[in-house]
């Protein structure tokens, strides 16, 4: 569902001014103080090396080093661990919106023997923590000779994560059955229906799929972590939390460069959020409310 | 549910072709439908089951990686609950982390979420603010909280000074470890906050408006009418937060791995410390294992004593939908 500004419902017995102003503060109070780490990081990215090691600190750099976001990258070679995140996120997330979409399609439009218990089976997978197939599937992978590639990074999401599985379902159900009725008349048949019919109709939830893929991949850091052995195919998660390992309890003139390196790792969900922000809300919407 | 029936209307013709042609759509059907879902079957298989079965038995090994598994009965479940003096230390910090977790980001949701259900001018932006933490990378958050933490340069410190109030070690202080943790997962508040906005909103006006002319003022309209048209989501999500927060892991490998002493080795971090930190040298897969088959447990027993009790407070509606 989309959020909208909905009914004051509460509020509207307390003398109107004074319950704006009020409102105002409080959300003001609690807006700076949820910012005050990220602009603190940004005046941090911005200065010069005995700035960030002044006693007692500044909030506020003296001059503005924007060197800062060139020589700060160079130390991990942001670009190259850059390049390898997008790779295996942008194959993530064409494998989640693929694979999940293929599966909801048969779960809710196709009738079939034996589709009910595969649902039951897939949702109650949604439940099983992530750790209880780590062992087994770090083992599996290294008999398979693929340890340290991306291949098991990349792989599973081609096959059906449950919890999108479920969102894609539960809105092909939404969908008119005449549709599929007046085009099978028609003589198509499921491939083309889904392709042709059901893709364009069912854009708000495969976007949804492929942003909240996007996030899960470009944020994990447990499976690169247990993956990946060579520096040259980290992914970001991996090299940033080397760079903070790295620069904790030694020299803390590095933080600038940290930090300007941090702020650019966050860059890119960041303008996702910022360019998809409904589709975001509405995929925040159905992971919360889709109980039934 | 919609109706599924349409097709049925064709099937008053009861001629033996028909049921033969029916009969053939049937397995045409079956087939289309499993070829359709290959990739789920597929996932589960590889994902679910056979890590599922594999990790069963190994619990019950002496399992390094380099030699064949040997079976040894219950000797890792004896060792971790009679020997092993990290492991009662390792779950006190993890129910610890997920008691004080779970009903922070619930209320904290539901608070920020009330107080941004309103249609004031400004209002998207509070929202877009609070829900700004979420959206970043969660090693990013990890790293810049490390540095806020930081006893001698971090934000943290630097606040309390202005505030004229004690300073604290904050992750290296034994003490203040696990708040301070606790604090970073509380930054992202805003995820269960829009969960709550969007139920918040699902809620009929009517209510509202029955409630008001029954003259109920906003408190009893809160615990009367918006809390318990909440409590289906309210349930799921505390399902949800307790998993999530019982598989802790970036907070505690970037803050603190685990320290000072034992005070923030949650269970997550415990198996990843026995079981893949030393992967070169001895990592000890199968008492990892068996570490990792008590947490699943953990987890199952908690969540099915919250489904358990859940119809006591849930409200479920009128009639099924």
């Amino acid at each position: 569902m989309t959020v909208r500004s909905g009914p004051g419902g509460l509020a509207m017995r307390v003398p109107l001014r004074a319950s704006r102003i009020s409102w105002y503060l409080l959300c003001a109070v609690l807006g700076v103080s949820m910012l005050l780490p990220l602009l603190w990081m940004l005046s941090i990215a911005l200065k010069s090396g005995p700035d960030v090691n002044r006693i007692p600190p500044q909030f506020l750099p003296h001059e503005f080093q924007w060197s800062n976001f060139v020589d700060g990258p160079k130390m991990v070679d942001f670009y190259r661990l850059l390049a390898n995140t997008v790779i295996v996120t942008v194959l993530s997330t064409i494998g989640s919106v693929v694979s999940s979409m293929l599966v909801g399609y048969g779960l809710a439009r196709i009738k079939f023997r034996g589709r009910k218990f595969w649902f039951y089976a897939f949702t109650a997978s949604i439940f099983m923590p992530q750790i209880v197939g780590l062992i087994p599937l770090q083992r599996l992978w290294i008999d398979l000779g693929l340890i340290d590639t991306w291949v098991p990074l990349i792989v599973p999401s081609f096959l059906g994560a449950p919890i999108f599985v479920f969102l894609a379902r539960q809105y092909f159900l939404a969908i008119p059955f005449s549709l599929d009725e007046a085009a099978k008349i028609d003589g198509a048949g499921h491939l083309r229906i889904f392709w042709s019919i059901m893709i364009p109709l069912t854009r708000p939830v495969w976007i949804t799929i492929a942003i909240l893929s996007f996030q899960l991949s470009w944020n994990d850091y447990l499976n690169p972590l247990v993956y990946l052995q060579s520096a040259h195919r980290f992914t970001l998660s991996l090299g940033m939390a080397g760079f903070v390992s790295d620069s904790a309890g030694q020299a803390t003139s590095q933080y600038n460069l940290f930090m300007a390196t941090n702020l650019l790792y966050m860059l890119p969900p960041l303008l996702l959020f910022f360019f998809a922000q409904r589709h975001f809300m509405q995929g925040i919407g159905a992971l919360g409310m889709n109980s039934k | 549910m919609t109706a599924t029936g349409v097709a049925s209307t064709a099937s008053v013709d009861r001629g033996a072709r028909t049921r033969a042609r029916r009969r053939s759509g049937a397995v045409r059907a079956f087939l289309t439908g499993h070829l359709f879902i290959l990739p789920g079957i597929l996932g589960l298989g590889l994902l679910v089951v056979y890590p599922l079965v594999t990790s069963g038995y190994h619990a019950f090994t002496d399992w390094n990686g380099l030699t064949p598994a040997k079976w040894t009965g219950l000797k890792n479940f004896r060792y971790l609950l009679g020997h092993d003096p990290t492991f009662w230390p390792s779950v006190r910090a993890t129910l610890l982390f997920v008691v004080i977790t779970v009903p922070a980001m619930l209320a904290g949701g539901l608070a920020l979420a009330v107080l941004v259900n309103r249609s004031l001018r400004g209002v998207r932006i509070f929202r877009t603010i609070f829900y700004l933490p979420v959206v970043l990378p969660s090693i990013a958050v990890m790293a810049l909280w490390k540095y806020v933490y930081d006893p001698q340069y971090g934000l943290a410190n630097q606040v309390l000074k202005t505030l004229h109030l004690p300073t604290s070690m904050w992750v290296g202080s034994t003490r203040m470890a696990m708040p301070a943790v606790v604090v970073v997962g509380l930054w992202g508040v805003g995820s269960t906050m829009m969960i709550f906005l969007a139920g918040l909103q699902a809620v009929p006006a009517e209510l509202y408006e029955a409630a008001q002319v029954d003259g109920a003022g906003p408190i009893r309209t809160f615990f009367r009418i918006t809390l318990p048209m909440l409590t289906p989501i309210l349930l799921l999500q505390v399902v949800l937060q307790m998993n999530a927060a019982f598989q802790t892991f970036n907070q505690i490998a970037i803050l603190t791995k685990g320290g000072p002493g034992t005070t923030t080795d949650v269970l997550m971090y415990k198996i990843y410390s026995d079981g893949f930190k030393n992967y070169l040298s001895t990592p000890q897969l199968g008492y990892a294992t068996a570490e990792v088959w008590m947490l699943f447990l953990i987890v199952m027993v908690v969540t099915a004593i919250t489904l358990r009790f859940s119809s006591i407070w849930v409200y479920a509606g009128e009639g099924d939908k």
